[in-house]
């Protein structure tokens, strides 16, 4: 009570500008609030991003994209999967700008005539074919350090805490995005890379993405990103828009024998199903 | 008049590698500035002078100047070096452990250098000693008309030189039209690695003729010859060539490059000297310097990278594609190494592409996959989405395979198949040999 009186005596003569007294308690002047970072706000310290291509998956991430200037760790259960899925909208932009991507070490062989489709040509991709460890590494450290190729996907499975710090310390001269595609087990040990991102499939047309690190508050739930593999939306149908139906209602079907319980009837069953 | 003098280090007993040795030094030194002189070739010390006065503004200033030439001439082997106003006296200076001669008035700095370090006074020596004289300053302050009829007339011309009182005369050295340069190695080199560190100083000598003749340099040849002392030698030695997709003259990176391919060498005896010659010479115009800083300089293009990378793991193993006109997945992307892909692929116009959905990975061979009730399965079963698209032909397309002629034929329905594992597939059916068909996993809409 004591303070209550002794504040509406102070009021008055200190701020004589009605404006900011009529402010509610919880409101900061706009000044103010500008210049305040509070702690479940994403972080600013991201100088340059590649926009991902996606308005949702740009919110979620500091500065509003993939960081330039940084390495992104993009985990999977299983290597070459989706990557390009969730990274060709950004290299579209590279590859507009008439910068080089080039990937290190992809575990299957890469196929032009699908990339170009989605927007990557021959004149801006470079494989290399580096099959060790060690490799992958000096190829990976070599090419961050010239700071030379508009972006970079290297496939470091077995690289080590400390190697990916190594390269995290290098990339922050290399102007383009650097993106490690590392298997889903590396998501539970301590990682230099300032984004991580878990990549997993959806079926219809989509892709799973939880941020597993970021500078900001902890990202909860998943992002659906709706994804279509080039060249793949002029196939699809109405029937097709849904493939999860599909394999439920197959499965479903393919249940019947067991739940039934007839030998009689499991024989001619599966048959059927399969002339389809 | 600036003038700069470097000392050649440790010179050798036989005059003929004296004087290469002193060429080669004045080759390098021609980048600096157009006047570079050779001291008293014949001698056991000769001495490399240039006047730089002109290029100082060109190279920074002076102090950037000397910073430079300290640095690189350091590379060299060269540890003294001495700047004075006239080139006499900066032999005399570097002779004397003086490098700069610029500090104090010229004649306080002479006077006090003792009478070796003038060649001409030098040969006196023996007649001064008995005079007295132990420096060039009592010299000096002999009389001047006795001085003249005692001793010949060089000692005095010499001197005077020297202090700047007479014009010098020089025989520029010119530049050589090819570069060769050899290097005697101070002990026995056994690792070829280690050739690296002699070598280094040649690839600094064959930059600075370089630049001075404003070209780059696209092939090199590092030569060794095994020590003639080895019986078991293998040969007479080996040579190793070295190119660069566009000309360069770029210390470090051709220094890397040759470590590369050093690191593949197996020396068969230990090696006594090397030879370094510039191949293929092209004129090259080095980038502008700018006022404000840029900001592409920060790295080195990617073209050196990949060079340095294809230097380590083979070319073979840094590759670009190139899209053939053929209806058939194997054979639709071919790769190509960089040197082949780079000239050509600037101009060629991008070949037509099949209009069906093609995966983004393929897998190096295609992969059988197990069947339950004629249905595939990898990772579980496989629902088929889209499909037949059937591909068929390539009789033409022969090919020859352990002397047995054959013929790339196939005849395939494609599908796209999804499984909640591993994605969007491209599989394919095809009929076996016995009547019998089979599912194949040929790649990933990834």
């Amino acid at each position: 009570m004591f303070a209550d009186v002794d504040w509406q005596d102070l009021a008055p003569s200190q701020t004589p500008s009605t404006a900011k007294a009529t402010l509610p308690p919880g409101e900061l002047p706009p000044e103010v609030a500008a210049a305040l970072w509070r702690g479940n706000e994403l972080g600013s310290s991201v100088t340059q991003v590649v926009s991902t291509g996606w308005v949702e998956l740009d919110k979620e991430l500091p500065g509003g994209g993939w960081p330039c200037h940084a390495i992104t760790e993009v985990l999977q259960p299983q290597p070459s999967i989706a990557e390009w899925r969730l990274l060709m909208p950004a290299l579209k932009a590279i590859v507009a700008a008439n910068k080089m991507v080039v990937i290190v070490g992809p575990a299957k062989h890469p196929h032009l005539p699908g990339l170009r489709r989605m927007g990557l040509d021959e004149r801006h991709l470079v494989w290399i074919q580096a099959d060790t460890p060690a490799q992958r590494l000096w190829v990976t450290e070599q090419l961050v350090k010239s700071n030379a190729c508009g972006a970079l996907i290297a496939w470091l499975p077995q690289a080590r805490q400390e190697q990916i710090r190594r390269l995290q310390i290098c990339s922050q001269i290399c102007d383009g995005p650097v993106f490690l595609c590392r298997p889903a087990a590396a998501q539970h040990e301590a990682s230099a890379a300032p984004l991580r991102v878990e990549l997993r499939l959806d079926l219809d047309w989509a892709l799973r993405l939880h941020v597993l690190k970021r500078r900001g508050p902890v990202h909860e739930g998943a992002l659906r990103l709706p994804s279509i593999p080039g060249g793949l939306e002029s196939i699809i149908t109405p029937r097709l828009a849904q493939p999860s139906v599909l394999i439920s209602s197959r499965q479903e079907r393919q249940a019947i024998p067991d739940v039934v319980g007839g030998t009689a009837s499991r024989q001619p069953l599966p048959r059927r199903i399969a002339a389809h | 008049m600036l003038w700069v003098a470097l000392l050649l280090d440790s010179p050798c007993r036989d005059a003929s590698l004296r004087i290469e040795a002193a060429s080669g030094l004045a080759a390098w030194a021609l980048q600096f500035s157009p006047r570079v002189a050779i001291t008293e070739p014949l001698s056991a010390t000769p001495a490399v002078v240039m006047e730089v006065a002109a290029s100082v503004r060109l190279f920074g200033g002076k102090r950037k100047l000397a910073e430079r030439v300290r640095q690189e001439s350091g590379d060299l082997g060269i540890t003294q070096l001495a700047w004075s106003p006239t080139s006499l006296a900066s032999v005399a200076l570097a002779r004397g452990g003086v490098s700069n001669g610029l500090a104090e008035p010229l004649e306080q700095l002479l006077d006090r250098l003792p009478i070796q370090t003038v060649s001409a006074v030098a040969a006196h020596q023996q007649t001064l000693a008995r005079l007295g004289c132990q420096t060039l300053g009592q010299v000096r302050a002999l009389p001047r008309g006795g001085l003249s009829r005692r001793f010949d007339a060089q000692l005095l011309a010499a001197l005077d030189q020297a202090y700047g009182l007479r014009p010098e005369v020089h025989e520029w050295v010119t530049l050589p039209d090819t570069f060769c340069g050899r290097l005697e190695l101070m002990n026995r080199v056994d690792l070829a690695p280690a050739l690296l560190f002699a070598a280094r100083r040649l690839l600094v000598q064959m930059s600075g003729w370089l630049a001075a003749r404003q070209c780059g340099v696209s092939a090199f040849t590092l030569r060794w010859r095994h020590d003639s002392l080895w019986a078991r030698a293998p040969g007479d030695g080996g040579e190793l060539t070295i190119r660069t997709a566009q000309p360069t003259r770029d210390i470090e990176h051709l220094t890397r490059l040759l470590a590369e391919h050093l690191a593949k060498v197996n020396l068969g005896a230990p090696v006594g000297d090397i030879a370094l010659e510039a191949v293929e010479v092209h004129h090259f115009e080095d980038q502008n310097l700018s006022l404000l800083p840029d900001a592409n300089q920060t790295g080195e293009s990617l073209a050196l990278v990949l060079e340095r990378i294809a230097a380590r793991l083979g070319p073979e193993r840094v590759l670009r594609p190139r899209v053939v006109e053929d209806h058939r997945g194997e054979w639709m992307c071919q790769w190509q190494t960089c040197e082949q892909a780079l000239p050509g692929a600037q101009r060629r116009t991008l070949g037509r592409l099949v209009d069906i959905p093609q995966p983004t990975f393929m897998l190096p061979e295609p992969l059988r996959l197990a069947t339950r009730g004629h249905r595939p399965l990898y990772q579980g079963e496989l629902q088929l989405l889209a499909g037949p698209h059937r591909v068929e032909g390539g009789w033409w397309d022969r090919m020859e395979e352990e002397g047995q002629a054959s013929t790339r034929n196939v005849m395939r329905d494609y599908w796209v198949a999804l499984n909640e594992h591993s994605g969007l597939m491209w599989i394919f059916q095809t009929r076996l040999a016995d009547d019998e068909t089979a599912w194949f996993l040929h790649g990933h809409f990834a």
